[in-house]
This record gives C-alpha cells, sequence and structure tokens, in this order.
C-alpha cells in the first residue's frame, strides 16, 4: 500500500505536466475544431459552426492534395527508413574496423533540431550553387532544381527524412538484435536453414514488436513533419511538399484561421490512430491470436 | 580544454568589450535627464521581440546596453525570424500575457495590430504624463514614413525604427565597363545605362545573362526574388512589380467592397496585372538558377556575390552589399536607380495617386498588455534621439528621423552607396508601403497556392490571376471584410 502511494507521489509531476501540456491543449484544440474563430476577421469572435470545418475538409482540394503527397511521404520515407535502418543494425551487430567511430558519425543527425537538418539540407541543395546540384551537374549533366521540379523536391524531402531518422531505426533494432536467444538461430542452422529462411521465420518474428513500436514513432513524426520541410522548400515547388503540418502551420499561423486549422489537427490524429490500429491490426494481433 | 576556456573566455569578453565600446562612443545629451528618469524603474527587465535585421541587431548590441548603462532599466531584446517573430507577438498579446513590453510591429502588421486594439497609443500616453516625456524626443523628428504607424486619430502607434525603399541596384563595374558598353552598343544601338522602362530593363537582363554565358562567367542579368512555396515571390509581384504597371494595393479596391476581380471593380486580375506578372515570369527565366528558391535574403546574398547585373532589392541590404567586403565581392560597384516603369506610372505615383514601389519598414509598439509600459515608453523615446541616428543609420541603412540625412557618416556611406539614401530623401514619397488592410497573412495564405502553381507553371498567368482574384475575394468575404 505503501509503496503504491509512493509510486503515485513519484509520478504525479510527469502526470500534471502531461494533463496541463497535454490533455488540456488537446481538449482545447478539439473544442476549437467545432467553431470558427479568425482573430484578424472583421468579427474576431469565436462562433460555434458544428461540424462545418469538418464539412469543408472534404471539399478542400488543398487539404486533399496535402493528404495525398502525405501519404506518399511516409510510405517511402519509412519504409527506406526500415529497410537501410535494419541492414546497418544487422552491419553494427558485426565486427569491423572503425566500427565505433562509423557507429557514433551515423548517430549524429540523430542530435540535430529539424530547423538546422532543413536549413543543411536547404544550403546543399540550392538549385546551381548547392554541393549537391553542382556535382550531379558535373558528373552526370543532371539538373536537380527543388524550385521547379516537383518529383526533385519530394525525393530530396524524403531523402533529407531517411538521413535524419534512419539512425533511430538502427539504434532500436540494434537493441532487439543484440537481445535475441541465441539457441533457435543455432537450432535452425543445424536444421539446415538458410539465410534467408531464418530472416523470415526467425528474426523477423523475434524483432516484429521492436519493429512495430519503431514503425509507429516514425508514421508519426513523419505523419507531422513540418520544420525541414518548410525551411527547405517552404511546402514547394507549387504545393508538391506541402505535407499534412506544413499545411496545418500555414492555416493556423500565418492564416491565423485557427478554427479550421484545429479541425484538420484533429483529422490527422485521427488517421494517425487509424494506421497504427491498421498496422497492429496487420502484423501482431494475428501472432497473439495464434498464440 | 583549459586553453579552450580562457580562449572562448577572451573571446566573449571582448565581444562585450566591443558592445560596451560602441555603447560608449554615443553621448547622450541632457543624460541626466535619462538618469533622474531611469530611476524610478531601476530593476525593471524590458522585453522585446523582433525581426532579425540589421537595425534590430543594432538595437539589441549597442541601444539597449545603452540604455541600461544610462537609466538602470535592463532591455532583453529578443531577435529572432519573421515568423517567430510574428507568431510570438500574437500569442502574447492575444493571451494577454504580457511577456513582451515591445513587439516589433513592421509596415504591413501594423493595420492588423490596430483592428484589434492591441497596441498603446504612444502619442496619448506621453501627453498624459509629461513627466515621462524626454526633452529632446519629437514626434516632428520623424520621417514621413512614421504616418504608417499613426491611427485614424492622428496619433502614435509605433516608433519607427527601420525604413528603406526597394531599390533597382545595378552593378557599376559592369556597366560602365567600355568593352561590356561597347558590347551593348553593339548588340542593341543603344546606350547601356540603368533602364528606366520594362522593356529597357528586359534588354540588359538579356544581355548580360547572354555575356556572362558567353563568356563562361556565373553572371545573369538580373535578381528575382522568386522562391516558389514561401510568400517572398507572392510579394514581389504584387509589391514591387505589379505597381511598376500600374496596380497598386494588390489590385483590391478597398472603396469598392474590397473587389479583386475586374468584373467586380477590382484589378488582381486586369490586363494590366497579367502583363505585369508575364514580364517577371520572363525576367525570373533568365536569373540565376537559385532565384526560384530566393527569399529577400538571398536575392541579397545573389547581388553581393555578383551573379547578377541587376536586380530589385530591398534596401536594408544595400548597405552591406556596398560597403561591407566580409560578405559581399560587389562593395564600391553598387549603384542606385529607380525601378523601371510603364508610361503613366510616374505621373500617377508623383500626384498621388499610384507609386512606383514598396517602400518597407517596422516600428516598435508597446503592447497593451505590457507590465512596464512607462519604462518601455522611455526605451522607445530613446530608439528616437537624433543623436543615436547616425551610426545606426550606416549599420543598417535606415533612416527614421529627418535630420539623419545630414549627417557626416550618412553623407559618407551615401556615395559608397551610389545615393541611397538622397533617393529615400529625396523620392521617398514615390514609394509606398502595404496597403493599409488588417488581412494581410490571410489573402496572402489564401492566394499564395495558386500563385505558386503559376511559378511551377501547372497553372498559366491568365487562368491564374483569375484564380488569385476570385480566392481573396472569397477570403475576404469569409472574413467578414467584403459584404
Amino acid at each position: 500500500m505503501q509503496s503504491n502511494r509512493l509510486g503515485w507521489i513519484l509520478l504525479a509531476p510527469t502526470l500534471v505536466i502531461l494533463f496541463f501540456f497535454g490533455v488540456v491543449p488537446f481538449f482545447y484544440v478539439l473544442w476549437l475544431s467545432f467553431h470558427q474563430w479568425n482573430p484578424f476577421a472583421l468579427d474576431p469572435a469565436v462562433v460555434y459552426n458544428g461540424a462545418d470545418n469538418f464539412r469543408a475538409l472534404v471539399f478542400d482540394n488543398g487539404f486533399l492534395a496535402s493528404l495525398g503527397v502525405t501519404i506518399a511521404f511516409v510510405f517511402f520515407a519509412v519504409l527506406t527508413e526500415l529497410i537501410v535502418g535494419y541492414l546497418l543494425a544487422q552491419a553494427f551487430m558485426k565486427e569491423f574496423p572503425g566500427k565505433a567511430v562509423f557507429r557514433t558519425i551515423h548517430t549524429l543527425p540523430l542530435i540535430m533540431a529539424p530547423i538546422i537538418v532543413g536549413s543543411i539540407w536547404k544550403l546543399m541543395t540550392t538549385p546551381s550553387i548547392g554541393i549537391i546540384p553542382s556535382l550531379l551537374a558535373s558528373w552526370f549533366g543532371f539538373d536537380l532544381n527543388i524550385g521547379t521540379s516537383a518529383v526533385a523536391a519530394f525525393t530530396v524531402t524524403v531523402i533529407m527524412d531517411v538521413w535524419h531518422w534512419t539512425p533511430l531505426v538502427t539504434l532500436t533494432l540494434i537493441a532487439a538484435l543484440v537481445s535475441l536467444p541465441a539457441d533457435p538461430f543455432e537450432q535452425a542452422q543445424i536444421d539446415g536453414a538458410n539465410k534467408r529462411q531464418i530472416f523470415w521465420h526467425i528474426t523477423l518474428p523475434m524483432i516484429a514488436p521492436a519493429l512495430l513500436a519503431t514503425v509507429f514513432i516514425r508514421l508519426m513524426d513523419a505523419l507531422r513533419t513540418v520544420d525541414e520541410v518548410l525551411m527547405l522548400t517552404g511546402g514547394g515547388p507549387g504545393s508538391a511538399t506541402r505535407y499534412l503540418g506544413v499545411h496545418i502551420f500555414k492555416e493556423v499561423f500565418p492564416k491565423t484561421n485557427y478554427g479550421y486549422g484545429s479541425a484538420v489537427s484533429i483529422i490527422v490524429l485521427y488517421l494517425t490512430i487509424v494506421a497504427c490500429w491498421l498496422l497492429y491490426v496487420a502484423l501482431i494481433a494475428p501472432r497473439n491470436k495464434k498464440a | 580544454m583549459k586553453f579552450a576556456y580562457k580562449l572562448s573566455a577572451s573571446a566573449i569578453a571582448l565581444a562585450m568589450m566591443t558592445g560596451m565600446s560602441f555603447a560608449q562612443d554615443i553621448e547622450i545629451k541632457n543624460a541626466e535627464w535619462w538618469q533622474e528618469a531611469g530611476k524610478k524603474f531601476d530593476g525593471t527587465t524590458l522585453r522585446g521581440v523582433t525581426e532579425s535585421t540589421p537595425a534590430s541587431n543594432y538595437i539589441a548590441d549597442v541601444l539597449a546596453p545603452k540604455f541600461e548603462e544610462l537609466t538602470g532599466i535592463d532591455v532583453q531584446i529578443e531577435t529572432t525570424s519573421w515568423d517567430q517573430m510574428y507568431d510570438k507577438a500574437i500569442k502574447d498579446m492575444e493571451a494577454k500575457t504580457g511577456i513582451y513590453d515591445m513587439v516589433y510591429i513592421e509596415q504591413d502588421i501594423v493595420y492588423a495590430y490596430l483592428s484589434r486594439n492591441f497596441l498603446v497609443d504612444i502619442t496619448k500616453s506621453l501627453n498624459e504624463k509629461a513627466e515621462l516625456k524626454a526633452p529632446e524626443y519629437s514626434e516632428d523628428n520623424f520621417t514621413t514614413f512614421a504616418e504608417n504607424f499613426r491611427g485614424s486619430d492622428g496619433d502614435l502607434y509605433g516608433v519607427p525604427m527601420e525604413a528603406f525603399i526597394k531599390v533597382y541596384l545595378y552593378r557599376t563595374d559592369l556597366f560602365d565597363d567600355p568593352k561590356i558598353q561597347a558590347a551593348f552598343k553593339e548588340k542593341t544601338g543603344k546606350d547601356l545605362k540603368p533602364a528606366k522602362t520594362h522593356a529597357e530593363y528586359t534588354e540588359i537582363a538579356q544581355f548580360f545573362t547572354d555575356y556572362g554565358k558567353e563568356n563562361g562567367m556565373d553572371l545573369w542579368g538580373t535578381t528575382a526574388q522568386a522562391h516558389t512555396g514561401h510568400p517572398a515571390s507572392w510579394y514581389e509581384y504584387f509589391e514591387s512589380v505589379a505597381p511598376t504597371f500600374g496596380v497598386y494595393d494588390w489590385g483590391i479596391d478597398a472603396n469598392d467592397n474590397y473587389a479583386a476581380t475586374v468584373e467586380n471593380g477590382g484589378t488582381m486580375n486586369s490586363p494590366e496585372a497579367k502583363e505585369a506578372l508575364k514580364w517577371w515570369l520572363s525576367m525570373r527565366d533568365i536569373a540565376p538558377p537559385e532565384s526560384v528558391q530566393s527569399t529577400w535574403t538571398e536575392v541579397a546574398t545573389t547581388f553581393a556575390a555578383g551573379r547578377a547585373a541587376q536586380g530589385l532589392v530591398y534596401g536594408e541590404n544595400a548597405a552591406w552589399i556596398a560597403t561591407d567586403e566580409s560578405k559581399s565581392r560587389v562593395v564600391g560597384e553598387v549603384g542606385v536607380a529607380l525601378p523601371p516603369l510603364e508610361p503613366g506610372v510616374m505621373e500617377e505615383a508623383e500626384s498621388g495617386k499610384g507609386y512606383i514601389g514598396y517602400y518597407d519598414g517596422g516600428a516598435f509598439g508597446l503592447p497593451v498588455t505590457s507590465k512596464s509600459k512607462d519604462a518601455a515608453l522611455l526605451f522607445m523615446q530613446f530608439m528616437a534621439l537624433p543623436e543615436i541616428q547616425e551610426d545606426w543609420a550606416a549599420a543598417g541603412s535606415r533612416i527614421t528621423l529627418t535630420s539623419t540625412y545630414d549627417t557626416p557618416k550618412v553623407k559618407e556611406v551615401d556615395k559608397e552607396l551610389g545615393g541611397y539614401y538622397s533617393m529615400l530623401r529625396d523620392d521617398g514619397k514615390l514609394f509606398k508601403g502595404a496597403p493599409e488592410y488588417p488581412f494581410h497573412r490571410q489573402v496572402i495564405e489564401a492566394t499564395a497556392p495558386t500563385f505558386y502553381e503559376i511559378l511551377t507553371g501547372s497553372i498559366g498567368p491568365d487562368e491564374g490571376l483569375d484564380m488569385m482574384a476570385q480566392k481573396a475575394e472569397e477570403e475576404l468575404k469569409n472574413l467578414g471584410y467584403r459584404k
């Protein structure tokens, strides 16, 4: 009983902070999403407008286009991060000269603020003077211009995200791989299983919980990407990289369309929960059922 | 490690000493009055938030320490990006948290702030509290730019701290080069001199882009602030290009139910607006490749790097481009001229019906939510003292008091800048700030996505401007301004 009370006392500061900085803002945004409020309108009052904001979303071409490019961005970025992250984690499981140095360098992007990452990539990809377009032009005669080409801008934002966040995937998967027992692998080898069979039937199922947790984290992060992209492309060219986070930022901050922006935020939260739930149902639930 | 600490400490000490020596260089007349006035605020800390510009940095680095030395009032100035500054100021005033005692008001935000009654009436406050009014402070000292910060009652709601025009900069080393002049003459049959019309500007721009290509130089004929995802491009077109074709106030007629479309009485999609956009796009196409990612800062950097022969550049950058060898490759090689115009636009500007370009700048305003209004009023008057203006003008290409034009340092820099300050004084009246609308960012964000699509070529300029004018009217209707 005493240890229970002590536990609550120790937890209390976290719960208080979570309440004021998590729960209260969430309900405030939820409340705002059912209102019309632009402080620079002729009438700046907060007016209840039912589900009008959500209804407007369905017909908002800007939002729908933003949703489309965001899904594509999340798919390519997270999938690439998982593949590259797993390969790197496997590489780090082996000993090779300079491993410690390489692992440290590889982890560095993780500690950088997104706004800095965006600035660095902007400097590197500025048309004609950035190092990447310059090298691509001189080596392959390829003109990389993220200011005019939607495909180039989209691809660079994906690469930037992969560069920034793959180390997180690698570190998580290293932790998962290190904790795996050796017995199943030894038995599989004795039974004559090849590497592909070992990966599909032993490694992957055993690291699935860690993999899924990583996917959840990256999925949620990628869906709300703002700073890096805003700094790199501003959402352009046109609306090619106006991902949902950027779309919300532009609705809420410069346009001060607080009610509508809140509605978009709620929908994005809903979509994130649905995506995570679908992933859970597809990957984990069948295993639990079997067990 | 110890050496590194010592080195860092020395560097910090040196930096502080440099700042202090700057601060000590300024001699304040009637210093006793300031010491006396500051006594009752001893221990007070004032907080301000502003955009990181040369003029703002001077306030943070030089004026704030000097004011503290004089009055004992600590002044903390936060210099940050425009977006951050706007966000922080709005949230503070909206939520009435009273964090900031001074907020930067760019000329185009003041109307929005006034419409929300966010700002203290400085004229009235100083009239009511005579003990706070500094002997050397007078609203009569300000240039006409201060008019932008007056309310409908004629009172001042912001103390101007930076003011500049967006000028036509050109490279004197290129324009005065006899070989280039001969080549230009041979190609066009004309003398090479700063353009007065768009046709002349086009000819010069095309000549230099071709010249750069033919001679293997990183040189293009013009700059273009043409970012395909940042409102900087929107601003360049509507505030600097469209007016030179006779399209004013973004093509929105505030006196005609905020009409934007031609059919309702606006000019946002008028033939002149479409011609202006097509001309600007044609200039963008022969500008340096980075132009499609350029905001105001990058345009200045492009020009300072010697990559453009001419261009429209914000005046706040003119001084460092022309004088700072650590940042610019074209020091001493910069000339200024009025922007190229269509026939009839100059006459409209002179008669007050129109204008030829953008007069930008900002002021420090005092939020009604401030917890130290009186101390803030003191600092804001301090910023407007004639004796501190000279160095500030030389450092930040800004002039807000008429007397500053005649100071020795400003005259000296004026020569290096090819007469920029003289132009600001003599021709400033031909330029105009942003229109007096309280809905700037709202209309910009409503129409900008279409504008970016025009820039990428997904939508044609004619069709795009038609769509933008309609979007503008829709947004104004949503906001309640258009009935």
